[in-house]
């Protein structure tokens, strides 16, 4: 027994050292300076480095069109890209698990579309000591220090065209008020829904306040008009127990505050159900039905957050990173993320009634034929 | 008769399982329009025969030949031997409770209509086929809500509805009453008036005496004798001669027991079905057992002996009312099954492989799994002691198997019994209960399980030894007990044991005979 | 063909049992390679082992408990819920009550086992199956974590995220790897030569063959082998980085519950309940206690796990958990478990979470989208199975059943037609 144990102990060693000195430490000397704070490369990266380009997803026309573009730009620009769409049903596991896959496959730029914004702390993390540029797109990432940028529409200026549109709308088919509203906001765990309504209230608050516009529900808190997961299902079910419970009888709905195009198809389906006028309703993300809906003259308002716009200007902001020259950014003190102010770059959004429709989606090929005539 | 042509004739049939021969060159010839009944013992091979006629083990995997209407058959699977005309109908019944009997009756066969079934034909014919089988119901009523008896005549309309030709029935009077037999019995002289032939297998001898033409016995796989019942003259005892074939002492060991004082005694022991509140399993049964005696139960089936044993053992059935269990003097209360294992009772239940055993388990696995804690440290299972254990059972009752290590599926049923009569000695049990202990098992692995038992005993062990099979009792036990109803009616000692007495207390009042 | 079963039996182990658990190695094996050639060697780089590691070591914490509750019989579909339900109700806690770290965890532990004992209670003592009580669980607490978190994301102190983020300290001299790390795989080393010497002596008490002693070696140095090649890839990692702290929390769990269901009396209790649970009852085995407990214990796990989410997103979100029940399901079957119960070990469902893990991996390194590596998992998962019942059901070496029961258990042979020779036993007596 001894002697054996003696033998393969030796063996052991011997197979040990081996692979010892097949040099498999990737430790390099000292820790990967800047581990927080900022991020501005000093000197750039190779032009044909991997951009790593992390959605949520595939569940709106929206991110689908956004992958496209970011494929297909970068491309055009020289990177090597790598898109990738979290899973269906297991959105957030999914991300954590493909932006780690990119760190570890040496990419530069890391543009992330989160999910969840709190839960990639230990992921962007991650990524920062690898040495990437973390671009938080679309929805900025909490809770982390480690966020280079973020890049978006200012959708608190989404909110307040959507609460002006309302208004507007609403004068234009009765001169005076008062006007009888809903509210409806969007998913409670997107940071963005509160950012919309917010910008909406920040309209409608005064004119609430004066009397000039009702709710009729009553319902004003964000809590109580919240729709779950953005569905549409859900915001029918809502319009459909507020008609029940406020509307039944003549009482009249002039307009309904809606954050998205589809939570706007839903509602006006669910009051053509009841019966009732089509009151003014508001929308974004201009999808395909929302603005036929627009051109027929039921829904009224939609926003145009053009994808492409927003793409282009990301894939300029990797450019630069890879110049080794600093980005352009225009907000420097408004995206606080609990752990540090995140430097932006804001596009403006744009408000799109049947009036202005022709103008605004002329460049979108999908689109722009269903605005003529 | 004699003169009638054969229907069936079955060849130099020889089936065997992995270590067991069932059929060794059997022959059967079966003629047109006759009832013809097959007897033998449990094991004797019947069921395994008529198995082998309805493709159920498929042409193939036995050797021999099936001439059948004067052609040589091959029939692959159950629906190919069906459309020949020959149908089985098991000691199960194939019916679907939920299902009317029109729907039971043409359950695979249904009649096409234009759209799907026809209804309104099957309605007709199952009217007609109802009539036939001398059954007077709704024929939209649930096979659920009618009786054994008739759902018995159920699965003889569903045969009728398939054209059958021959038919055979597996043990169909075992779960009837009186009356419902004696139907049924008529039913089968009136088919045979009008040209099917049955094959009837029942051990049930005064009912074959009364019905039968013709009688096959087989026994230990093979065909003994075929007895023209009017010719021959036959009765219960020129029967019994031939499947027994052999003086009973000769199938049981020498032993001499060596019985002590009494140190197990229940009293009125009354006992719930588990969901029917008012209907007793057991009705005050009292017995004792005395140390080195080996027990018998006999009776029949459904008298509630399993259960008697089953509620003993930590009431592992049906609902406790009332009822002592004393041992060595003291009374004791066995709650649950660790309970009874701790105060010395073992039971070996009579189906092995439903309840006996996991049949994932190996054989050491299954040998120390009644009381792991015996080759265990603080709960640590140590694998020595285990692997020590079960060895020495495989070599002191002699499994059959290279090591301990096989799973338990590969071995034959008198070694798989092995198995579970040691997981129970491992218990070092006072009293050991053996429900059916050599059931399904041939007979040379039955005289050693005899052996085991009477070692056993003269251990100073009680052993019960509960048995469908008289001749079992009577050659084993020291004393018998009848059940009859959940009651213990009577007590025989070894001396005065006899089938026809005990008989005679298993169903407690007499019986009117059948004709 | 005798030769090189031989040749299996020796260098795997007496049995023929033995040598058929490293069909699956061999699998997870040929998946390494397959994708260390593919992605250029980024496989097996020590950052990209981390990542597998702590993003997996959750979901491997499920299936040894999923791998119990399946061996008994029953499934649990809450497991997602209840850690997510955790999860939140740790995070709300710290959060509002300033608890510190330590004690949110033993609060998570204490809820998954209140949610594990109302659970085990419907199971075992009221007897719904478990498939309904864990659906109506699974809805249960979704709703729970919405309920308490709004919907919101909840962030947890810096402290909690070690159990799901953390890496051991660097101390002492500088070798150029993470030391601890390094003491760790040492240990291994020495475990795994323990207890091969054990078993040797184990089967010399048996009086049963043992193999000779070169093949003891052999066996030997390929383990240390790859635990040294592991241990110096999870030290080697960027400073600071090592073997992840989830990772030890896995080992430790799988060492300790392998020990349980394979050495212990209640770990064969729950393979008896399993196999056939009225033998089991018969025998003694307390069947409410096992079932009650088993459901138990995989929610006390799951709760283990929300809260290793948790930690490792450093913050509790209405989306965690989510499908993670179909997750360790399907590692526990390609594990080799049997659906009916009574068959399967830790091991294997281990090996076949990280086959998964793996995989999944592999695919997102070569950037094929998550659409493409749901299928493909899909497929995994049915072609392990179908090809393994397939094998069986031929008779032949089954290389999903190799993991079956490495040291004790055997397959059963394959559901051939072999009834009971003398089935026509009746209950009536022979002779009237």
């Amino acid at each position: 027994m001894r002697k054996y144990l003696t033998r393969s102990v030796a063996l052991i060693g011997a197979v040990a050292l081996l692979t010892l000195s097949a040099c498999f430490s990737e430790r390099e000397g000292a820790p990967a300076a800047g581990a927080s704070g900022s991020a501005a490369p000093a000197k750039g990266f190779a032009a044909d480095a991997l951009i790593g380009v992390a959605l949520p997803s595939k569940t709106s026309e929206n991110w689908v069109l956004a992958g496209d573009l970011f494929t297909n730009g970068l491309k055009e620009a020289g990177f090597t890209s790598d898109v990738q769409y979290a899973g269906a049903s297991t959105t957030v596991a999914d991300q954590q698990a493909q932006i780690s896959a990119m760190v570890t496959k040496g990419a530069k730029v890391i543009v992330i579309g989160a999910t969840d914004a709190a839960q990639l702390t230990t992921q962007v993390k991650q990524a920062k000591e690898a040495g990437a540029v973390v671009i938080a797109y679309d929805r900025l990432i909490t809770n982390t220090p480690d966020v280079d940028y973020y890049i978006a529409f200012d959708n608190f200026k989404v909110g307040q065209l959507q609460g002006q549109a309302l208004l507007d709308g609403m004068k234009a088919k009765k001169p005076e008020g008062p006007w009888t509203v809903e509210l409806f906001s969007g998913s409670p765990d997107d940071n963005n829904s509160g950012v919309f309504f917010n910008g909406a209230m920040d309209v409608l608050k005064p004119a609430i306040d004066s009397g000039d516009v009702v709710v009729g529900s009553g319902q004003t808190d964000i809590k109580q008009t919240a729709i779950q997961g953005w569905k549409a299902e859900n915001a029918q079910s809502r319009m459909d127990s507020l008609l029940t419970s406020t509307y039944n009888g003549d009482k009249k709905l002039d307009g309904v505050l809606s954050p998205n195009d589809t939570l706007a198809r839903a509602i006006i389906t669910s009051v053509k159900g009841a019966g009732k006028d089509i009151p003014v309703v508001t929308g974004q993300d201009s999808e395909v039905e929302s603005v036929k809906s627009i051109m027929a003259g039921e829904q009224y308002s939609t926003i145009n957050k053009d994808t492409r716009k927003l793409v282009a200007e990301t894939i300029g902001m990797v450019k630069s990173l890879q110049a080794g020259t600093e980005p352009t950014i225009n907000d420097k003190d408004s995206y606080d993320n609990g752990q540090k102010v995140v430097p932006a770059y804001l596009l403006p959004p744009v408000i799109v009634t049947k009036d202005n429709a022709a103008e605004s989606y002329a460049n979108d090929p999908k689109l722009a034929p269903l605005t003529q005539g | 008769m004699t003169s009638a042509p054969v229907l069936l004739e079955m060849r130099s049939i020889t089936k065997t399982f992995p270590g067991v021969t069932a059929l060794s060159d059997v022959n059967l010839e079966v003629r047109q329009g006759e009832i013809h009944a097959i007897c033998g013992e449990n094991g004797a091979g019947k069921s395994t025969l008529m198995k082998v006629l309805s493709g159920v083990h498929p042409h193939g995997t036995y050797t021999g030949d099936i001439v059948y209407q004067g052609e040589q058959v091959r029939f692959s699977d159950i629906r190919a031997s069906e459309q020949a005309g020959i149908v089985i109908i098991h000691q199960e019944l194939a019916l679907v409770p939920g299902m009317s009997i029109t729907e039971n009756i043409f359950l695979g066969n249904e009649p096409r209509g234009r759209f799907g079934i026809d209804w309104k034909a099957a309605q007709r014919r199952a009217l007609e086929l109802m009539e036939q089988v001398g059954l007077q119901e709704d024929p939209d009523t649930l096979v659920k809500d009618i009786g054994v008896g008739k759902q018995q005549l159920v699965e003889i309309a569903k045969a009728f509805a398939k054209d059958v030709k021959l038919l055979i029935l597996d043990e169909p009077t075992a779960a009837l009453n009186e009356a419902d037999s004696r139907h049924l019995l008529d039913l089968l002289r009136g088919i045979r008036g009008r040209g099917v032939t049955s094959i009837i297998i029942s051990h049930k001898l005064n009912e074959i005496e009364a019905v039968a033409d013709t009688i096959t016995i087989l026994r230990d796989g093979r065909t003994i004798e075929s007895l023209d019942v009017k010719a021959d003259g036959v009765n219960e005892d020129r029967i019994v001669r031939g499947m027994v074939g052999r003086e009973l002492h000769s199938r049981f060991p020498e032993h001499t027991p060596k019985i002590g004082e009494v140190f197990f005694e229940v009293r009125d022991w009354t006992v719930r079905h588990p969901i029917s509140a008012d209907r007793l399993v057991c009705k005050g049964s009292s017995f004792t057992v005395r140390r080195g005696e080996i027990v018998g139960f006999a009776g029949l089936m459904g008298a509630g002996r399993t259960e008697l044993a089953m509620s003993l053992f930590g009431r592992s059935y049906g609902v406790y009312l009332s009822g002592q269990i004393f041992k060595d003097g003291e009374e004791v209360r066995l709650r649950t099954v660790s309970d009874a294992i701790a105060h010395g009772l073992a039971y070996v239940s009579e189906d092995r492989k439903a309840i006996g055993l996991n049949l994932l388990d190996d054989i050491k696995t299954s040998m120390v799994a009644a009381k792991l804690s015996k080759v265990a440290h603080h709960g640590v299972i140590d694998p020595v002691r285990e692997y020590r254990y079960a060895e020495e059972y495989r070599q002191s009752l002699r499994v059959k198997t290279p090591n301990v290590d096989e799973g338990v599926t590969k071995l034959s049923g008198g070694n798989q019994q092995k198995v579970v009569l040691a997981k129970w000695m491992f218990t070092d049990p006072d009293l050991l209960i053996l429900d059916e202990p050599t059931r399904g098992i041939d007979v040379g692995a039955k005289y050693e399980i005899y052996g085991i038992i009477q070692r056993l005993a003269d251990q100073g062990k009680g052993v019960i030894v509960i048995s469908s099979e008289l001749p079992e009792l009577i050659g084993l036990c020291d004393r018998i007990y009848t059940v009859f109803e959940g009651t213990v009616t009577g007590e025989v000692s070894r001396a005065e044991a006899d089938p026809e007495l005990l008989m005679k207390q298993m169903t407690s009042t007499k019986k009117t005979p059948i004709r | 063909m005798s030769r090189i079963k031989d040749l299996q039996k020796n260098l795997f182990g007496g049995t023929t049992s033995n040598a058929r658990q490293f069909g699956m190695i061999f699998t997870l094996v040929a998946i390494v390679l397959l994708f260390q050639i593919w992605t250029d060697g980024l496989t097996l780089t020590s950052g990209n082992l981390i990542a597998v590691v702590s993003q997996y070591s959750y979901i491997l914490i499920l299936a040894i408990g999923m791998l119990m509750v399946i061996v008994a019989g029953h499934i649990d579909l809450s497991v997602g819920s209840v850690a997510a339900f955790t999860g939140i109700v740790v995070a709300k806690a710290m959060q509002e009550f300033s608890l510190p770290w330590p004690v949110g965890i033993l609060l998570g532990l204490a809820v998954g086992a209140l949610i594990g004992a109302w659970q085990g209670f419907w199971v075992a003592y009221v007897g719904v199956p478990a498939f309904i009580v864990t659906l109506a669980g699974m809805l249960l607490f979704r709703g729970g974590n919405q309920y308490i978190g709004n919907a919101d994301t909840v962030p947890v102190s810096e402290g909690f995220r070690t159990i799901g983020a953390g890496f051991l300290p660097e101390v002492g001299p500088d070798t150029g790897y993470n030391n601890l790390t390094l003491l760790l795989g040492l240990a291994a080393c020495a475990g795994v030569i323990w207890r091969e010497l054990k078993s040797r002596q184990t089967r010399r008490e048996m009086n049963a063959d043992v193999a000779p002693m070169w093949i003891s070696v052999l066996r030997m140095a390929v383990m240390v082998g790859v635990i040294v090649f592991a241990t110096l890839r999870f030290a080697g990692g960027r400073v600071g980085t090592s073997l992840p702290i989830s990772g030890i929390i896995l080992i430790v769990l799988v060492l300790a519950y392998s020990h349980y269901t394979r050495n212990t009396i209640g770990g064969r209790h729950i393979y008896a309940v399993g196999g056939n649970s009225r033998a089991a009852e018969l025998s003694g085995v307390k069947l409410r206690r096992v079932n009650f407990l088993v459901m138990m214990n995989m929610s006390v796990l799951a709760a283990l796990a929300g809260m290793i989410f948790v930690a490792r997103s450093s913050a509790s979100g209405p989306q965690d958990g989510l499908s993670w029940e179909l997750d360790a399901i399907a590692a526990v079957f390609i594990g080799g478990a049997a659906v009916s119960g009574g068959l399967g070990t830790i091991s294997g469902s281990i090996v076949g979470g990280l086959v998964m893990a793996l995989l999944n991996n592999g695919l997102q390194l070569e950037g094929v989208g998550s659409d493409m590596v749901q299928i493909i998992k899909g497929l995994v998962l049915l072609l392990a199975v179908a090809f393994d019942v397939y094998n069986k059901s031929q008779g032949r070496f089954s290389i999903i059943g190799s993991l079956m029961r490495p040291f004790r258990r055997d397959d059963p042979p394959p559901p051939t037609d072999r009834p009971s020779p003398a089935s026509d036993a009746g209950k009536a007596p022979v002779a009237g």
